[in-house]
């Protein structure tokens, strides 16, 4: 079915996938990454998953505290990944040589906190795989 | 046919001559964030049939929507239009080096 965005309509719907490669602190490219996700869902289109690798990790890091008048992306990504259940994924790999780190991780690899921010998940790189397998688009957002 | 993004300022990266390096026939190319100062550049002039498009907030963020406004051949687009050439091409090239 065609979906309904604000006055038009869109057929058909695609099945995007972001790659996201840098920090929130690091380049302009992790807002660009949040503006194009949120006008691909404004558009009727899915997200089949927005994967963070490299310093994309620390877009999950619940512990950075950004200046209060710069927008906050971990929380922004929250707010959208609930509002549309998006799958947020961090690479594992990637995370833990960072200090990004579940629970689990934190409890396995005997470190003293975990921070990874609630609405994403740790994964192995062959989630990027499958995303790049399974949507009709890829859009990489570089470091 | 190849929708190939540019994020990197000519001056500092080689993004954009890598990116002509791989540009073919019926691509196109969209700037971005320190993209748009490609605008500035004489590379642009080889792309004389290509269509180039230019996301104007980053450029107007940078100083360089007067210029672009006298550029006839690029033409500069909101995110909306992004996702819908997004739509329009495959695949998408980001080139950030």
């Amino acid at each position: 079915m065609p979906r309904r965005a604000g006055h038009f309509t869109i057929w058909p719907p695609m099945k995007f996938s972001l790659a996201v490669y840098s920090a929130p602190h690091s380049a302009q490219s992790a807002s660009s990454a949040l503006r194009f996700a949120k006008t691909v869902l404004q558009q009727g289109h899915e997200i089949y998953r927005v994967f963070f690798y490299c310093d994309g990790v620390q877009n999950g890091n619940a512990t950075a505290a950004p200046p209060q008048d710069e927008i906050d992306l971990t929380a922004e990504w929250q707010v959208l990944g609930q509002q549309h259940q998006l799958d947020l994924v961090i690479c594992i790999a990637a995370a833990q040589r960072r200090g990004v780190l579940n629970q689990r991780e934190a409890e396995r690899l005997e470190r003293p906190a975990a921070n990874l921010a609630d609405g994403f998940e740790l994964a192995g790189l062959g989630q990027l795989t499958d995303a790049v397998a399974n949507s009709d688009r890829l859009i990489t957002f570089g470091s | 046919m190849t929708l190939h993004i540019v994020s990197k300022s000519p001056y500092t990266s080689s993004a954009l001559k890598e990116c002509l390096g791989a540009f073919a026939s019926g691509d196109a190319l969209l700037l971005i964030e320190d993209g748009t100062y490609v605008l500035r550049h004489p590379a642009l002039e080889t792309l004389q049939s290509a269509e180039i498009y230019c996301l104007e907030a980053d450029a107007a963020a940078r100083g360089q929507q007067q210029l672009a406004a006298t550029m006839d051949r690029v033409e500069m687009i909101n995110d909306a239009r992004w996702v819908q050439l997004c739509t329009e091409h495959q695949p998408i090239v980001s080139w950030f080096r």
